[in-house]
C-alpha cells in the first residue's frame, strides 16, 4: 500500500509541476496580452477588443491550476491557532475532515461547473466569438485536480507519510 | 437559522484548520443546500468572482514585486534610504522605515516588504548592535506602509468588494497621507526606543554619495511614477498599469541591469502564481459567501441593530474599528476585506462616512492585524527573516502597536487626511 | 406570505428601483398583504449577466435588467440595440407598447423567464471635450469610449470615430487627460458621473434608445395560482407609467443641472446622414430574416 502511494505521489509530482508551469505561462501570456492592449491604444490607435476577455479566461485557468497545486504544496492560508493546542491524534482527525471538505467542494466544482458549462454552451462570449461555456472549463479541471490531490493527502496520511501545510512552512522557517 | 448554518460551519472549519478559501466556499455550499436553493449558485458566484478585469492587478503587482525583489531593485532603494535618514537617531531603524516608504510605492504587499526590506536590513542592524527584537518590530510594523501607499492590491480588492464602483485612482491617492503619517509616527517611536537603548547613528555620507545612491535607485523610483502617474492621470487602468509594471520590471532587471537570471525569472513567475492564486481563490469563494450575506440581508440587519446601539457616528466608527482589529488578529487581510466590506461599508455610509475614507480605515486596521498574534502573517514572516521567536519580537513591538493604533484613530476621525488629496484631482 | 426577491444594479432611489418598489406596494395592497416584493438594489446579488442566470434558476424571482446581456441569449433582443433604430423616445414607447414589444417579450419564456414589462433606459448621445458635433464629419478621428459590444464599436467606426473600450470608472479621468475625447450616454448618467465637468459638448443624436426589461423566473411564476400570476402581471404593467414619469423627471433635473453648468448642447442636428452611415452596421449585424423582419416592422410603427 505504502509503495503504491509513493508511486502515486511520484506521478502527481509531475502533474502538479506541469500544472504550475502551465499556470506560469498563463500569467506571462496575460502580461503580453494586456501590454499589447496598451500598445494598441497608444501606438496603433486601434484598441484590440479581444485582449481583456481572453486575459480573464486565462486568469481563471492559472488561478485554479495554481490553487489546486497549492493544496498539494500546502500553500493555502489557514487558521492554525487551535491546532497548536491539541495532540497529534486530534490534529490528524482535523486534517482528515479538512481534506474531505476540500474533496466535497472540488466535486461541487466539477458537477456544477459542468452544469453551468452545458447551460451556457449555446451562448457566445462577446469579442471572442467562442462559446460561453468555455469560461467554466477551468472550474471543472481545477475541481478535479483538487479532488485528486486531496485523495492523495488522505492516502498518504493513512499509510503514515507526511502531508504539507501552510503552518509547517512557518514552523520550519521559525 | 440559516445564518447559524453559515457562520457555524464557517467557524468550525476555520478552527479545525481548513484553508480559508474552502471554509468560505464549503460553508456557503452547505447553507445554500440547507435553504433549498440550487447549489450551482455557489459555483456561479465563485466563477464570476474571479472573472473580473480589475482583479488582474493582483497577480500583476505580486509578479512585479517578485521580479523587483529578485532583481536587486529593493536593495538599491534601501541604500538610498540609508543615505537620506541614516544619520538620525536609531539610524538603521529610520532607514528601515523610510525604505518601506520607497519600496511601498512599488509593492502592495506587506509580506513582500517585510521579506525584502527585512532580509536586507535586519542582518545589518544586528551587526551594528541593534537588538534583533527591535529590528524585527521595525521591519514588521513599517511593512504596513506598503498597504497604504499606491499601488496596493488590497485597495483594489476593497474597491471590487465594494461593488467595483469606487475609483481605484481615488483610493490610491487617499492612502498616501495616512501612509506617510504612519511612517512618521513609527519613526518617532523608533527614535524614542533607540535613544533609550543607546543605538548608534550612521554618518551622513555627503551629497556626492547620496547623488550616486539616487541614480542607482532611479529604476525603482521610475516605476513608482509610472504606476501612480498612470493610474491617477487615467492613462492606464489599474490592471493595465500593473501589467506595465511587470513589463518594466522585466526590461529593467533582465535587459538593462542583467540582475535577474533565467532561473530567477522562472522562480519569480511561479512564486507569483502560487501567491496570487491563493489570494484570488479566497476572493472567489468570498464572492459566494458575500452573495449569501446579501441574500439573507445581513448588512441591513446589522445597520438596524447598530442604530439601536447608538446614532453617533463617532461611537459607530469606534465599534467598527474594535471589531475589525479583533477579527484582524485572528484572520488574514484579503479574506477579511472581502467578507467585511459588504457588511460594514453600508453601515459606515449609513452614518455618512465616505466609502473612500472607510477603505483607508479598513486597510490600515487590517494591516495592523497582520502584525499581531495569533494570526499575523507579516509578523511570522518578519520573525522568520529575523530569526527570533514571536515571543521575543513582542518585547519591543508594543510601542509600535500604540503608534499604529494612534494613527488609525487619527485617520478614522480626521477624514481630511484621506479625502483632501483625492479632492484636489476633481 | 409570498416574498418576491428582485434584483437591480442601479442604486437606491433610481427610477427603476423605485418603480419595482411601487409595484411591490400595489401587489401588497391588491393581495391583502399576501405578496410583497423585496428589492436588492446596487448589484447586491451580482451583475446583470449573473442575476439573469440566477433568475433562470429560480434563485431570485424578479430582475430589472438591460437588454444588452440578453443579446447573446435571445436573438430578437438585438434589434433594440441597433443604432438609430428608434426615431425618438415616443417611437420607442409606441414600439414596445405595441405588437413588436409583445412578440419579443414572449420570447423570454423559451429561456426559463417571463418577460413582464419594458422600462426606460434613456437615450444615449455623444459628448466630447473637443468641439460641438453638428455633422458626421465632426466625429472624424475623435476617440469615444463605448461599452464592450461589437455593435457599438462598429457604430463609432462607421461614423469615422475611434472606438475605445474602457471601464466606465476610468472615463472621467481619461477625458480629462485627453486619453479619449469623449463618450456617449443619457442625460442622468452624463450628469451623475460628472462627465459634463470635463466634456463640454453634448450632441443629442440619440443613437441608442434601448429599453430595459423586468423579467420574472418562470419556475416561480408557474408555482403561483392563476389569480396571483394575473396580479403580478398587472402590477408590473401598472409600474410602467410610474417608471416613465420618474425617468422623465430625473432626465429633466439632470438636463437643467448640465445646462446650468454651461455645457454646449446641440439639439437640432439633421440625423439623416448619421442614419445613412449605419448601413454597414446593419449589413453586418442584421443578417437573419427574423431580424430583418423586425427592423421593417419597427420602422413601420408611427
Ligand atoms: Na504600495
Ligand atoms: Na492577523
Amino acid at each position: 500500500m505504502r509503495k503504491f502511494v509513493e508511486k502515486l505521489s511520484a506521478v502527481l509530482d509531475h502533474v502538479a509541476d506541469l500544472s504550475i508551469r502551465i499556470a506560469g505561462i498563463g500569467l506571462f501570456l496575460m502580461t503580453v496580452f494586456i501590454a499589447w492592449q496598451v500598445f494598441g491604444r497608444f501606438v496603433l490607435n486601434d484598441t484590440p477588443t479581444w485582449t481583456e476577455t481572453s486575459s480573464i479566461l486565462i486568469m481563471g485557468w492559472f488561478l485554479l491550476l495554481g490553487a489546486a497545486a497549492g493544496i498539494r504544496e500546502g500553500n493555502h492560508l489557514s487558521f492554525d491557532v487551535v491546532l497548536f493546542l491539541v495532540n497529534d491524534k486530534a490534529k490528524s482527525v482535523a486534517f482528515t475532515i479538512s481534506d474531505f471538505v476540500v474533496i466535497a467542494f472540488g466535486m461541487g466544482m466539477v458537477v456544477y461547473g459542468l452544469q453551468l458549462a452545458l447551460k451556457t454552451w449555446p451562448t457566445t462570449i462577446p469579442n471572442l466569438g467562442i462559446s460561453g461555456g468555455v469560461a467554466f472549463l477551468a472550474l471543472i479541471t481545477g475541481g478535479a485536480l483538487l479532488v485528486i490531490y486531496s485523495v492523495e493527502r488522505l492516502l498518504r496520511r493513512a499509510v503514515g507519510l507526511p502531508t504539507t501545510r501552510f503552518s509547517d512552512k512557518l514552523a520550519e522557517a521559525d | 437559522m440559516e445564518l447559524l448554518v453559515l457562520f457555524g460551519t464557517f467557524t468550525f472549519l476555520l478552527l479545525i484548520g481548513t484553508p480559508v478559501a474552502f471554509c468560505l466556499g464549503a460553508s456557503s455550499f452547505a447553507t445554500i443546500a440547507f435553504i433549498g436553493l440550487p447549489p450551482v449558485v455557489v459555483f456561479q458566484r465563485l466563477n464570476s468572482g474571479i472573472s473580473v478585469f480589475a482583479l488582474m492587478a493582483i497577480p500583476f503587482f505580486i509578479y512585479a514585486g517578485e521580479l523587483m525583489v529578485r532583481g536587486d531593485i529593493a536593495r538599491r532603494l534601501v541604500a538610498l534610504a540609508g543615505g537620506i535618514v541614516g544619520h538620525l537617531r536609531g539610524g538603521l531603524g529610520q532607514v528601515n522605515i523610510s525604505a518601506s516608504v520607497l519600496f511601498g510605492g512599488i509593492s502592495g504587499s506587506a509580506a513582500a516588504d517585510a521579506t525584502a526590506i527585512g532580509g536586507i536590513m535586519i542582518p545589518q542592524m544586528a551587526e551594528r548592535g541593534y537588538g534583533r527584537d527591535y529590528a524585527v518590530s521595525v521591519t514588521v510594523m513599517s511593512s504596513i506602509i506598503a498597504l497604504m501607499l499606491p499601488p496596493s492590491h488590497n485597495l483594489i480588492i476593497y474597491s471590487i468588494s465594494a461593488g467595483g464602483r469606487l475609483s481605484i485612482a481615488d483610493l490610491f491617492t487617499a492612502g498616501i497621507i495616512p501612509g506617510l503619517v504612519l511612517a512618521m509616527s513609527l519613526m518617532l517611536v523608533a527614535w524614542w526606543i533607540a535613544r533609550r537603548r543607546g543605538y548608534p547613528t550612521e554618518r551622513f555620507p555627503g551629497f556626492g554619495v547620496l547623488a550616486g545612491l539616487l541614480i542607482n535607485a532611479v529604476p525603482g523610483l521610475i516605476l513608482v511614477a509610472i504606476i501612480f502617474g498612470g493610474v491617477r492621470s487615467g492613462i492606464f487602468t489599474a490592471s493595465e498599469s500593473s501589467c506595465i509594471a511587470v513589463v518594466y520590471a522585466i526590461l529593467v532587471t533582465i535587459f538593462a541591469y542583467r540582475t535577474l537570471s533565467w532561473t530567477a525569472f522562472v522562480e519569480a513567475t511561479l512564486n507569483a502564481v502560487r501567491t496570487s492564486s491563493m489570494v484570488l481563490l479566497v476572493i472567489g469563494s468570498a464572492a459566494a459567501f458575500g452573495w449569501l450575506l446579501a441574500y439573507m440581508r445581513v448588512p441591513t440587519a446589522l445597520v438596524e441593530a447598530l442604530k439601536d446601539v447608538s446614532d453617533n457616528p463617532i461611537i459607530i466608527l469606534l465599534m467598527l474599528n474594535v471589531v475589525l482589529l479583533l477579527l484582524g488578529t485572528f484572520m488574514d487581510m484579503s479574506p477579511l476585506i472581502v467578507i467585511t466590506t459588504p457588511i460594514f461599508l453600508p453601515v459606515a455610509t449609513a452614518y455618512g462616512v465616505d466609502p473612500v475614507h472607510f477603505g483607508i480605515i479598513l486597510i490600515l486596521n487590517l494591516g495592523i492585524g497582520l502584525c499581531t498574534p495569533p494570526v499575523g502573517a507579516v509578523l511570522f514572516v518578519g520573525c522568520a527573516v529575523g530569526r527570533v521567536s514571536v515571543g521575543q519580537a513582542m518585547r519591543s513591538i508594543v510601542p509600535f502597536y500604540i503608534a499604529a493604533v494612534a494613527t488609525l484613530m487619527l485617520v478614522t476621525y480626521m477624514p481630511a487626511l484621506s479625502l483632501w488629496l483625492p479632492s484636489l484631482f476633481h | 406570505e409570498i416574498t418576491l426577491r428582485s434584483s437591480d444594479t442601479h442604486p437606491e432611489g433610481y427610477p427603476t428601483v423605485v418603480a419595482v418598489e411601487a409595484m411591490g406596494e400595489m401587489l401588497e395592497e391588491r393581495s391583502d398583504g399576501r405578496i410583497c416584493v423585496e428589492v436588492f438594489h446596487s448589484a447586491q446579488l451580482g451583475e446583470e449577466k449573473d442575476t439573469i442566470e440566477q433568475t433562470q434558476l429560480g434563485v431570485i424571482d424578479l430582475n430589472r435588467v438591460s437588454l444588452g446581456p440578453f443579446n447573446n441569449i435571445i436573438e430578437e433582443t438585438k434589434v433594440f440595440s441597433l443604432p438609430y433604430i428608434f426615431r425618438s423616445t415616443d417611437h420607442m414607447h409606441a414600439v414596445v407598447d405595441g405588437e413588436v414589444g409583445a412578440d419579443i417579450l414572449a420570447e423570454f419564456s423559451n429561456h426559463d423567464l417571463v418577460g413582464l414589462a419594458y422600462f426606460d433606459g434613456g437615450s444615449r448621445s455623444f459628448y466630447n471635450s473637443k468641439k460641438p458635433i453638428t455633422s458626421v464629419a465632426d466625429i472624424e478621428g475623435l476617440k469615444f469610449r463605448v461599452m464592450q459590444s461589437d455593435v457599438f464599436v462598429d457604430m463609432v467606426d462607421a461614423l469615422g470615430g475611434n472606438a475605445t473600450p474602457l471601464p466606465y470608472g476610468e472615463v472621467y479621468s481619461s477625458i480629462q487627460t485627453g486619453v479619449i475625447d469623449g463618450a456617449e450616454n443619457n442625460w442622468p448618467s452624463f450628469e451623475s458621473s460628472g462627465h459634463y465637468e470635463v466634456a463640454g459638448y453634448y450632441t443629442l443624436d440619440q443613437h441608442l434608445i434601448v429599453p430595459e426589461v423586468l423579467v420574472m423566473s418562470k419556475t416561480k411564476m408557474e408555482s403561483l395560482s392563476a389569480e396571483d400570476q394575473a396580479l403580478i402581471r398587472q402590477a408590473a404593467k401598472d409600474a410602467v407609467p410610474v417608471m416613465r414619469d420618474l425617468w422623465a423627471k430625473r432626465e429633466k433635473a439632470s438636463e437643467e443641472k448640465v445646462r446650468a453648468a454651461g455645457v454646449e448642447i446641440v439639439d437640432d442636428i439633421d440625423k439623416t446622414p448619421f442614419i445613412d452611415a449605419m448601413d454597414v452596421v446593419y449589413e453586418k449585424h442584421v443578417t437573419s430574416d427574423k431580424l430583418k423582419d423586425l427592423v421593417t416592422r419597427i420602422r413601420a410603427v408611427e
